[in-house]
This record gives structure tokens, C-alpha cells and sequence, in this order.
């Protein structure tokens, strides 16, 4: 069973993922992003140990680079002109914009890395199958044939290699075809014993009438009560947002980065909705703490 | 009232001039335990087909099936659907969903049911099932038996009157069979759920049946409790319906004296009742035939040391696993499920790579397949198949391998296995022993030294067995070395010269069939169980019965 975070109904938990990336979306200030990009980061690791963050590091690395590195060489707009390269200048504004523009992007992937661990299939089609019942159905077949194909072709090239039919050595024209005869005997293979499946699908009373959809989440107060803060949250956030607070003007003047007054409890607001699921679980850490004792 | 009744049900598929079924009429009482044997191709499946409506086959039919005393046509087709369920044979092509949860209840969600009796159900149903730990698992992660049992349980949620059960235990190992069979027995017992079996492995239906249908070419031949069916089936001759009786009463037929219907051992609790009162006139017969095994032991195929996993941290699936095979033999591996058995095969037949260890051929080390010598028979025949045609197939292997004036050689196999009939149509669409064969063709055309046979036993049934088996045989007596892996007990002892058990990925004994199933407590034939101990001969099949009992009739 899940816990935590996890534990949650999918709408919350769905509804976090919009609104936390609503947030990181509007509120383009470095330091907003830093501590969101900060939280993110100790939400991987409350999930997994960041498991499924070390994979992803390098590339999250080399991309903000990228655009840190990008954005000041073609945009050239702002007062603090820093130096002239190739003739063109490299201006603070420009700088700070390749510096915004990498922490999003860090802080967007570090939160749907977490999204698939969170939101898994299941969770995600459970919340679309009201909708779509058909699509979802069809999704959920779908789920089953990609590693099922998968088996088999690894199975139907191992027999066929002591046939002679390789497709790792000769030339490359040849392994080519070799190729496409191992695809066709799988879809032969598959389309056969799909009859099969659909027999024992038939069989089962498929189509005869319209069908239920088995609910596996319920909605319990816990949940209302997340959603009520959610968005309560993050209407005052949009609030802030619109009045200017947590973005960080770059032209025509450039605004000092440090924050000023009303922006501190913007900025609390949105440190509570990107850290909402740490808080989640930290509550269920401390509640397993005192009946321990 | 009887739950089910047909009357005169002929079906005939399209496009074929002898009808599938021919004027079938029986019926069936709440409650029973029926099973349904017969040669393939005999109408079983097609009748059970006809009687769950939603699959049934198209073509022409006559006749009608009775439900509770009303057509099966003037029912509510949801109404029936639920209260006539199927197994199927393939324990996973019947599978929808991706996982076990989702899978049991994907019936339910098709009838409508609501989320809390869903609950309900599944909640007492997984209970008696004892499938808890399995809920949340991945249905490709489970063994055979398991998806057969979840696909059992997944009909049962339906509550059906009737279960028809379409040759369930073809796909599984022996004691997943045992299992499985028993399960469908006690929901018999403990529900009344009316059971309709169509299945091969006799010795393990027959003890649990109220009645057995035959069937031959359509029509059904016999009918009636087990010990009579066996008896009238003896009485009138009917040879082909032989290799389909139990080995327990085979035995007893051929040897006692005085035949009592009631004495016809089914079980070999039976059996070894009957056994112990048979008296011999040599109190030893064994070394009167030496077995003439050791003459010649010219090593041909040698594994040495072998180490393999599939994957860096995964399991070590074979562990300095050594092993010998002589030119000519026939051995058999058996073991469990998981000990390795088919990943041998592989690393023989050089389709895998071991990660230590030497595989030697005719003294020369090899690494990679060589099929013109080394012939590797998959367990699912159909992953061989590129062509469209059985003859096509044949030619595009012949080109492959490059040989010389191919269309005699072809011709030459061809007949010898006899699938001339066979030639032009679509590998797929034959069979499940003519494939064997066509697959067999295929692999065989190179002439090779070394047969490597993967299950070739599954899903075939009785007489095919046999026939696979003779025809084996006489392919050794050409000089043909055979390696076999099986789970079929009865088949390699009747066929093969050597056995060999796995565990844990390695071989534990080697040793001659014979001695090897007489030297197993647990892992032995049902004869050799039946026989062992006794004041007989200790047997391990009918046929050796025959060779040495036969001579001296035996008295009771």
C-alpha cells in the first residue's frame, strides 16, 4: 500500500501537479525558483533516496547549461551591458533571464520525475476513465501488450538465430530484412492469439451491456479538506502574481533581487503549495513518531 | 431436471464436407463432473463452444441446446454469459488486463456491477482461492499455474451454474495440473457447480469423474462412470481410443484374469490393491534382460562447467552444471519449474551464451549455433514459422542452410513424418501435433547429429504422444542423438534411454530411465507407483509390463 503523499486520492494528488507547475510557471523570480527547485529536490528524496534523480542529473545539468549558456548570446535586451562578444552584447538582464529559464526547467523536471512515481498508471486512468471509459479501457489493454510484445520478440529472436536469421551481424541490408521478418512473425504470432484474447474477453460477458468501472480510491474528508487548501492556496498565489509580487522585472528596469515586504508572504504561500506533498509527509512521520511512543 | 441437454446437435465448419458434430445428444445433472475425451479434432472443443453461446463457432448447425429446461437462444444473453463460464487452454492469451486485481474483476465491470459488491466478491473469492499475495502483482510475473488458477477464479467471480473447462492443464507442469484440477474438483464438490472438462491427462480426471464422454470423429461413441467407459472401451476393442485410458487400468486390463468392472483400478491406491494380490512364478525377472545401455558410450555433445544469468545481479539460472550426451542416446532432464531446464537447452543449442564454462561438440569448442549439426526444437513450435506455407517454410530453410538438390531431402522427410496434406496450407493453421512435425521438418532438414527437444510433448494429445514418441525413435535408430527436456513423466519413460533430473541449476542424477524412475519415490510414473514394493516385478510403464509379465500369465 501507498503512503504518504501517495496515499492520497489521484485527484489530489493530479490537482498538485497543475497547480505546482502553474506556480513555477508564473512566479519567474530566482529566488522563488531556487527554493522550489530546493523542496522538489527533498521531495525526490523523501520519495526514493533520489533513485530516479541520479538518472536524470546529468541531463538536467548539460540542458540548464544550455540555456544559461544560450539565452544571453541571442537575447540581447537590458540596460547593464557585462561585456561584447562577437560584437553583440552580453547584458545582466539577459543573463538573469538564462538563469530563470534553467531553474524552471530544473524545477518542472524534478517535479514529473516525481509525477510518475506518484501518479502511476493506474491512478492516471482511474481518473480519466470517467470521461473516456472506452479509451481507458483500451489503455489498459495497451499497458499489458507493450512489455508483453516485447517478450516475445526477444523470444522469437533467440529461436531464430539458430535459423540463421540474425539481426545484430551481416550487412546491414540483410539484417535489415531479417528484421522485418522477426516483426512479422511477431504480429502473425500476436494477431493469433489475440482471437484468443478476445474469446476469453467474450466470453466474459465483454460488450453485452454497459460496462461499470471498478473504483478503487475513494474520496475521504482528508482529501476535501486537501483540495479546499490547495486551492485556496494558489488563488492567493495567482493573487500575488497579478499584482506583480514573485516576478522579477527585467526591462525596463532591472528589480533587485532580494524580496521586500508583501512579497515574504507570497512567497510563503507558494513555499506551502510546492512543498505541500513534504508537509503531507512529514505530518504522517510525525504522527508514526508519537504512536511509537 | 437436468441443467444442461442437447438434442441433435450437428455442427459442420464452413467450407468442409464432414460435420465437426454429429447428432450429439446427452444431458447433464446439477452437480456433475463430466469429462469429455476423445482424439483431437473429435468436435470437444467445438461442443464446448456451441454450449457458450458468445464464442461459438460460425458454420452450419443443427439441433438445439437446452439451459434449465429452456433454449439456450430464448435466455437473456448477459443471463448466460454469467452462468456458463469457460477456461480456456492457453493460460495467457486469456488474459486482458495487466494485472491480477484488474483481471478478476474485469467480468464484473462487464456485467455492471456496482464497486462495493465487487468488493464483496472478490474479497471471498480471493480468500478461498488464497491468492492475496498476488492482488497486486503483474500477471506475466506468475508461473503458469498461477494465471491459470487467476483465470479460473476470474470466471468463478461470475458465479456460473456450469464451468466448462477447455483442456486447462495442457499448458502446465504436472503438479500445477494436480493443483488446478483439484481446485475445479472441490468447487464441484463444495458448490455444485456442474463441470464440463474436456482433458488428456486421464490418469488425474478420470478418479474425480461422475461420467466420461467419448467422442470419436464427431459423435459420441460412449458415455457413462469411468470403470464402465474404461470396460466397454476394452470389451469392444477400440483401439484407437487406447492410448486415452489411464496407465492404471491399462495395466490392470492387460494382466488380470477375471475382469470386474468394479475392480478397475482408477487411483493407484486402487491400483496397488489390485497389485498386491498378483503373484509371480520368478520372483525375479530383472535380470533375465539386461539392459543392453552400456555397449556403446561415445561422447558427442559435451557441457562443462557451464555458468549462466540472464542478467548481471539476476539469479544464477545454471551453476558448473556438467553434462554428458553420447552419440545415439536418447536422454531426458526433468526437474521443477525454474531449475534451468529449458535455459540448458539454449546454451546447448548455442542460442545463449554461458558466462563461464566450455561446450564441446564432436571434440571442438563451440560458442555460437551451428543448426546444421545442433537442431533446436522450441517449446511454442510457432516462433519457427516466417513462411506462409508448411512447404515454403521448408524450401526458405533449405536455402538458408544452403544445401544440395533440397526438394528430395524434403520430399524424403516429408513423407516420413507424414504431413503431405499438410504442405500447402498455413503453418499455423494445422494442428497442434502437425505442427510439431512441420516444425519438426524444419529443423530436421539439415540432417542433423543432435535433436533438441523443448516440451514437445504440450498440449498434444494421447495418441499424438505416441505417435511423436515411435516416430522419435525410429528417427535414434538412424542414428539421431535426442535431448529432451520434459515434465511428461509417462512419455519419457516409455521413450528415452537416459534421464536426468535438474536442481538448482545443476544435474543432480544421470542415470537409465529405467533405474532412474524406479530409484524416484515422488518423481515415478503412476505404474512404477502402483507396481513398487509389491511381490512383482517393480514396472515403470505398461510396455514393460508386457515385456516381462507377459510371458507368465499372472494368476489372482
Amino acid at each position: 500500500m501507498d503512503n504518504g503523499f501517495r496515499s492520497l486520492h489521484p485527484f489530489v494528488i493530479f490537482l498538485y501537479y497543475v497547480l505546482a507547475i502553474a506556480m513555477i510557471m508564473l512566479y519567474q523570480h530566482p529566488f522563488f525558483l531556487t527554493f522550489a527547485c530546493l523542496l522538489l529536490v527533498i521531495f525526490n528524496f523523501a520519495l526514493d533516496q533520489g533513485k530516479m534523480l541520479k538518472k536524470w542529473v546529468s541531463m538536467m545539468i548539460v540542458l540548464s547549461l544550455l540555456f544559461l549558456i544560450l539565452t544571453p548570446l541571442t537575447n540581447h535586451r537590458g540596460n547593464h551591458v557585462l561585456f561584447y562578444l562577437f560584437n553583440s552584447a552580453i547584458t545582466l538582464e539577459a543573463l538573469i533571464q538564462g538563469l530563470l529559464n534553467a531553474l524552471t526547467l530544473i524545477a518542472i523536471l524534478t517535479l514529473t520525475i516525481t509525477f510518475n512515481y506518484c501518479m502511476t498508471a493506474d491512478k492516471f486512468l482511474f481518473l480519466f476513465s470517467k470521461w473516456m471509459p472506452k479509451w481507458s479501457l483500451l489503455a489498459m489493454l495497451s499497458v499489458r501488450f507493450v512489455p508483453l510484445l516485447n517478450r516475445r520478440i526477444v523470444e522469437i529472436i533467440t529461436v531464430q538465430k539458430g535459423k540463421g536469421l540474425s539481426v545484430t551481424s551481416g550487412p546491414l541490408k540483410q539484417r535489415v530484412k531479417h528484421g522485418l521478418l522477426l516483426v512479422q512473425v511477431l504480429l502473425t504470432w500476436s494477431l493469433e492469439d489475440g482471437i484468443q484474447t478476445a474469446d476469453s474477453m467474450s466470453a466474459r460477458a465483454y460488450g453485452l451491456q454497459k460496462r461499470t468501472k471498478y473504483t478503487p480510491y475513494k474520496l475521504h474528508m482528508n482529501d476535501g479538506f486537501m483540495i479546499l487548501i490547495l486551492t485556496g492556496l494558489t488563488g492567493t498565489g495567482i493573487f500575488g502574481w497579478w499584482l506583480g509580487d514573485g516576478v522579477l522585472t527585467l526591462t525596463p528596469f532591472l528589480e533587485p533581487t532580494i524580496l521586500y515586504g508583501r512579497e515574504w508572504v507570497f512567497f510563503t504561500i507558494y513555499v506551502l503549495i510546492i512543498g505541500f506533498p513534504l508537509i503531507v509527509e512529514g505530518k504522517e512521520a510525525i504522527q508514526w513518531q508519537y504512536w511509537k511512543r | 431436471m437436468a441443467i444442461l441437454e442437447t438434442v441433435k446437435v450437428s455442427f459442420t465448419y464452413p467450407d468442409q464436407l464432414l460435420p465437426a458434430l454429429n447428432q450429439v445428444s446427452f444431458s447433464v445433472e446439477p452437480g456433475e463432473f463430466i469429462v469429455i475425451c476423445g482424439p483431437s479434432g473429435s468436435g470437444k472443443s467445438t461442443l464446448l463452444r456451441m454450449v457458450k453461446q458468445e464464442i461459438a463457432p460460425y458454420g452450419e448447425r443443427s439441433g438445439e441446446i437446452f439451459y434449465n429446461g429452456k433454449k439456450l437462444t430464448e435466455y437473456e444473453p448477459v443471463k448466460i454469459a454469467k452462468e456458463i463460464g469457460m477456461v480456456f487452454q492457453d493460460p495467457e492469451n486469456q488474459i486482458v488486463m495487466d494485472r491480477v486485481f484488474e483481471e478478476l474483476i474485469f467480468g464484473l465491470e462487464n456485467i455492471g456491477m456496482p464497486t462495493e459488491t465487487m468488493r464483496t466478491k472478490l474479497a471471498e473469492m480471493v480468500h478461498f482461492f488464497g491468492i492475496n499475495h498476488l492482488l497486486d502483482k503483474k500477471i506475466h510475473l506468475l508461473s503458469g499455474g498461477q494465471k491459470q488458477i487467476v483465470n479460473l477464479a476470474s470466471v468463478l467471480l461470475m458465479e456460473p451454474r456450469i464451468l466448462l473447462l477447455d483442456e486447462p492443464t495442457a499448458q502446465l507442469d504436472p503438479v500445477a495440473a494436480k493443483d488446478f484440477l483439484h481446485m475445479v474438483k472441490q468447487m464441484n464438490d463444495e458448490f455444485g457447480i456442474t463441470v464440463l472438462i474436456v482433458e488428456h491427462r486421464l490418469e488425474e480426471v478420470f478418479p474425480l469423474a461422475d461420467r466420461v464422454f467419448v467422442f470419436d470423429h464427431g459423435s459420441l461413441k460412449i458415455s457413462g462412470p469411468p470403470k464402465d467407459v474404461i470396460a466397454k472401451v476394452w470389451q469392444e476393442q477400440y483401439r484407437p481410443l487406447f492410448p486415452y485410458l489411464p496407465s492404471t487400468a491399462l495395466l490392470y486390463l492387460e494382466h488380470a484374469d477375471n475382469l470386474q468392472i468394479a475392480d478397475i483400478p482408477l487411483t493407484v491406491k486402487e491400483g496397488r490393491k489390485w497389485a498386491s494380490q498378483l503373484k509371480t512364478h520368478q520372483s525375479d525377472t530383472s535380470f533375465k534382460k539386461q539392459e543392453n545401455y552400456n555397449e556403446k558410450q561415445n561422447p558427442i555433445l559435451q557441457v562443462k562447467n557451464i555458468y549462466f544469468q540472464y542478467e548481471k545481479t539476476g539469479k544464477k539460472i545454471l551453476q558448473s552444471l556438467s553434462l554428458t550426451i553420447n552419440e545415439g542416446e536418447w536422454l531426458t532432464i526433468v526437474g521443477a519449474n525454474g531449475t534451468g531446464k529449458s535455459t540448458l537447452l539454449k546454451v546447448m543449442a548455442g542460442l545463449e551464451s554461458p558466462q563461464r564454462g566450455k561446450l564441446i561438440y564432436n571434440g571442438k569448442k563451440y560458442s555460437k549455433p551451428i543448426s546444421t549439426d545442433i537442431a533446436y526444437l522450441p517449446q511454442n513450435p510457432k516462433l519457427l514459422f516466417i513462411q506462409d506455407t508448411v512447404r515454403g517454410e521448408l524450401i526458405e530453410t533449405a536455402q538458408q542452410f544452403h544445401l544440395e538438390n533440397y526438394e528430395e531431402k524434403i520430399n524424403c522427410l516429408v513423407e516420413l513424418l507424414g504431413i503431405q496434406s499438410i504442405l500447402d496450407r498455413h503453418p499455423y493453421d494445422v494442428s497442434g501435433g502437425e505442427m510439431q512435425k512441420s516444425a519438426l521438418a524444419c529443423v530436421l532438414l539439415p540432417q542433423p547429429k543432435i535433436l533438441l527437444l523443448d516440451e514437445p510433448t504440450k498440449g498434444l494429445d494421447p495418441e499424438m504422444k505416441v505417435a511423436l514418441g515411435k516416430w522419435l525413435k525410429s528417427m535414434q535408430s538412424r542414428g539421431l542423438t535426442i535431448v529432451m527436456v520434459t515434465h511428461d513423466i509417462e512419455f519419457a519413460a516409455r521413450f528415452s534411454d537416459r534421464s536426468a533430473m535438474m536442481f538448482q541449476g545443476e544435474i543432480t542424477v544421470t542415470t537409465s530411465t529405467k533405474d532412474f524412475f524406479k530409484g524416484n519415490a515422488f518423481y515415478t510414473t503412476v505404474v512404477n507407483r502402483m507396481t513398487r514394493d509389491g511381490n512383482i516385478p517393480e514396472v515403470v510403464t505398461v510396455e514393460e509390463a508386457e515385456e516381462k509379465w507377459g510371458s507368465q500369465k499372472i494368476k489372482n
